[in-house]
């Protein structure tokens, strides 16, 4: 009795529960560095209370929100502050039309489906003074940032020409969400995950149908496309999760902490059946390891300095542990683990022109810490993280899941993995 | 994921358990919901401060009188000593430099201008030794124009009734006047990301150098330093005259900078912290605990040889009460509380107040109790212990340390 009596005035992001503490604010990484943004306490459960009476009480200053949600690890009280700045977003400005230049920057899978047919006119324009310029002044992207690279073959085409048909042979089964970064940029993060799946004797397979996960969509504010897609992969990993049985492994922590936790938040789409059949490929891995139901077996001769960066989504999610541990595992790998810092990119917010100092400002408290830790490359879950981080300190950026293919013994750990078959 | 010891709560009691196990070379994870009530710290550790209403002048001969349920008596008085230096020492250890003497107390000054006994207080900040022999006599109280988190008039007259002879100075610069664009949000931790550079820092010594006029010393809220004590050093450099600092209201700048340096040793030594999840249960074998199952980690539960609660007292959600009973809410464990809802508060929020007092019941070891059978290696440290009471007794920031480290002893010795 006594228990529903509380629950019966709670909001649906508790904001009730907010005790004006005020720590949220001091663990905004926005907040730090420009007075024009209010801070999460008053974008969030303050500013809440006024647009519940009147939605004209939004405040255009809440689009500086990076939406990183380090306010909502950092609250002591558990209220999802990020999740009630986004929903005021999303409901001041559902129907405005998105510029040109954020439509462009949210659409990754486009932009990456004809970047990938022209790879090589494309990387090289985009990476031309005039091209940039043209980006700056004309699309308001901001001259100072370099596109990632587009590859030539896409991800999936390679897959299904050199990975698809030894897949079936394997004794155990993962399907694999990869994102528009492994699909259109990347796809050597994708190889290397099958090639450590491969040799855990595991077999890869694609989903049905695969979106982009959204996650630049709703930032840009192109929320029904983003529900769209949304629609399309969760019944992608439904049929794979509930008909297959297979877990769902990506190795993207934006990519999966949107399909976990933004799709339900944001866009109200029912998950809770497969969301925890999602999994990045990290914690997957560790938790086999340490269940002992498989053996990694590594390199004699690997040595190297690296620092982990943990990327403010995964720290959201919590699952840093499982990379974190799992680099851990390899004997030649001197881990150094920063502070965790916001790198100031957030996805797409870093690229645009309005943007560029305010990310860098906020980026520059990881960037000292990196150049302080003294080490060769940085390992991080997350590919924006990844592009900030290389564009600001000029070291290589790397997934953990790259790193332990690289320092994988693959004959050792393959045969040890198949001994008991 | 089996480690040697896992941690719940990721506050000064938690992270000084942690530093003190990881430091011996045991694996250690803390799971820590959010921010701590370090948060709120001015700068300042107590061991005990008041006893029945009565100030405490030499804490470690105090603490012999105390009754037997409190967890200094737990510990043992005649370990208190020792235990005390070694938690002074891991503070130094952190980067955190504080002052002070386990047999003497001083004496701190309150956001609102009180004198309270402390044990050991931040080296930058006003500490009295003696009421009768103040180290100034006239001070310039700098009062930041737009800031709020000050009372200054409460402040100004709480020093005039120690003796002080105070001039609050009212001043500002043009970054100070830049943060005003956002009134709400003008507290100490932003002032403290915003005043960094040695220009900025130059231009408030220049402010406090052409008013403070004749004053002995110089005071000025604790508004810088979130992360190490450089700019504070900084702005004592570039100030003519002696520059202390006072604390504000929360959040504060001086326990947020111990909560990072903290949290940053627990981490160098190769210890795991999760920001932002929470304990929400755990399986039992007979009188022991198996793991910890976390809100984030779901599915894969935590397994540990020792067990460590160090949720937090009710702000921190680490008890809980509702109509019928007050209630450890992660393993519903035995609590020390008054079973009849009427005894639990008193009328007047400043009376002593009997919730304060209450806890999770643990043994002599500190180990916790579930229907009455003692958890041999689940252990309970700082505010979630019953038998101590943080604001009349001032006891809560030595508990939380002294309790740490006395649990992480028993862990070691394998008690």
């Amino acid at each position: 009795m006594a228990d529903s009596m509380q629950l019966c005035n709670l909001s649906e992001n508790n904001f009730e529960q907010c005790t004006k503490c005020s720590i949220c604010t001091t663990v905004c990484p926005v907040a730090a560095v420009t007075t024009d943004y209010p801070g999460p306490k008053q974008a969030g459960p303050d500013g809440e209370r006024y647009r519940m009476k009147d939605p004209a009480y939004f405040d255009k200053a809440l689009k500086l929100c990076l939406n990183c949600k380090r306010c909502e690890v950092a609250c002591p009280s558990g209220v999802h502050i990020a999740d009630i700045i986004q929903r005021a977003r999303m409901k001041a400005t559902m129907g405005h039309r998105a510029s040109l230049r954020d439509t462009m920057l949210a659409n990754t899978d486009l932009l990456g489906t004809v970047a990938n047919l022209v790879a090589p006119v494309a990387n090289a324009a985009l990476g031309l003074k005039p091209t940039k310029l043209v980006m700056h002044s004309v699309m308001a992207i901001d001259k100072n940032r370099t596109f990632p690279a587009y590859s030539r073959q896409k991800f999936t085409t390679w897959f299904k020409r050199h990975a698809a048909k030894a897949q079936d042979a394997y004794p155990n089964h993962v399907s694999y969400f990869h994102g528009c970064y492994v699909n259109y940029n990347f796809p050597k993060l994708g190889q290397d995950l099958v090639k450590l799946m491969n040799a855990m004797g595991y077999g890869v397979h694609l989903l049905e149908k695969e979106q982009c996960c959204g996650v630049a969509l709703i930032a840009n504010g192109l929320y029904k496309q983003a529900m769209r897609q949304a629609r399309v992969n969760t019944a992608s990993i439904r049929q794979a999760v509930g008909t297959k049985g297979h877990t769902v492994l990506t190795t993207s922590s934006s990519c999966t902490f949107n399909l976990r936790d933004e799709y339900p938040a944001m866009l109200e789409i029912e998950n809770s059946d497969i969301r925890d059949g999602i999994s990045l490929a990290t914690r997957f891995i560790y938790n086999l390891v340490d269940e002992e139901k498989v053996k990694l077996i590594f390199k004699q001769d690997y040595k190297r300095r690296i620092a982990y960066h943990t990327a403010c989504h995964m720290q959201r999610m919590g699952w840093q542990l499982y990379s974190i541990e799992l680099l851990r595992m390899i004997p030649g790998l001197d881990l150094q683990v920063l502070e965790q810092e916001c790198c100031g990119i957030s996805g797409t917010y870093g690229f645009k022109k309005e943007n560029y100092e305010r990310s860098q400002a906020i980026g520059s408290i990881l960037f000292k810490h990196i150049e302080n830790a003294r080490v060769e490359a940085v390992a991080t879950d997350c590919e924006t993280c990844k592009w900030q981080i290389e564009m600001s300190t000029g070291l290589p950026v790397e997934n953990p899941i790259s790193i332990l293919a690289d320092a994988l013994d693959v004959e050792a750990t393959r045969r040890a993995n198949s001994a008991g078959d | 994921m089996r480690m040697d010891t896992v941690i719940m709560g990721g506050g000064l009691s938690g992270l000084t358990c942690g530093i003190a196990l990881a430091k011996r070379g045991q694996r250690v994870t803390i799971v820590a919901g959010g921010q701590s009530t370090l948060m709120f710290n001015g700068g300042s550790m107590e061991l005990l401060g008041n006893i029945d209403g009565q100030d405490v002048t030499n804490p470690l001969q105090a603490i012999t009188t105390l009754p037997q349920n409190h967890p200094y008596s737990k510990i043992g008085a005649n370990r208190i000593a020792e235990i005390a230096d070694e938690a002074k020492q891991l503070l130094a250890d952190a980067g955190i430099n504080m002052a002070g003497d386990a047999t003497a107390n001083h004496w701190r000054i309150t956001p609102m201008g009180i004198a309270k006994p402390a044990w050991l207080t931040l080296s930058e900040n006003l500490r009295i030794d003696d009421l009768n022999q103040l180290p100034a006599k006239r001070v310039a109280l700098m009062c930041i124009r737009g800031y709020f988190d000050q009372p200054n008039g409460m402040l100004a007259q709480g020093l005039r009734d120690l003796g002080f002879d105070v001039q609050a100075i009212e001043f500002t610069t043009d970054d100070i006047t830049s943060l005003r664009r956002s009134p709400s949000e003008m507290r100490a931790t932003s002032l403290a990301k915003h005043l960094v550079s040695n220009n900025a820092l130059q231009r408030v010594a220049d402010q406090i150098n052409s008013l403070a006029g004749d004053a002995d010393m110089v005071l000025l809220p604790s508004v810088l330093g979130q992360t190490d004590d450089n700019d504070i050093v900084t702005l004592q450099r570039l100030c003519n005259k002696p520059l202390r600092l006072v604390a504000t209201l929360p959040p504060a700048v001086a326990g947020m900078r111990m909560q990072t340096l903290l949290r940053h040793y627990f981490k160098m030594l190769g210890g795991n912290y999760l920001t932002g999840d929470s304990a929400i249960g755990g399986n039992f074998e007979g009188d022991k605990l198996l793991n910890v199952t976390t809100a984030k980690l779901a599915d894969m539960p935590l397994r540990a040889n020792n067990f460590v609660l160090a949720t937090g007292s009710f702000v921190s959600r680490g008890l809980a009460a509702n109509y019928e009973r007050v209630y450890e809410p992660v393993f519903d464990l035995d609590v020390d509380a008054d079973a009849d809802r009427e005894k639990w508060t008193r009328f007047g929020v400043l009376e002593p107040q009997a919730y304060s007092r209450y806890g999770v019941a643990t043994d002599d070891n500190l180990c916790c109790l579930k229907q009455g059978k003692t958890i041999g290696n689940l252990y309970a440290i700082g505010s979630i212990l019953s038998g101590h009471d943080a604001i009349k007794m001032g006891d809560g920031t030595g508990v939380s340390m002294l309790t740490a480290l006395a649990v992480a002893r028993n862990i070691l010795c394998g008690k």
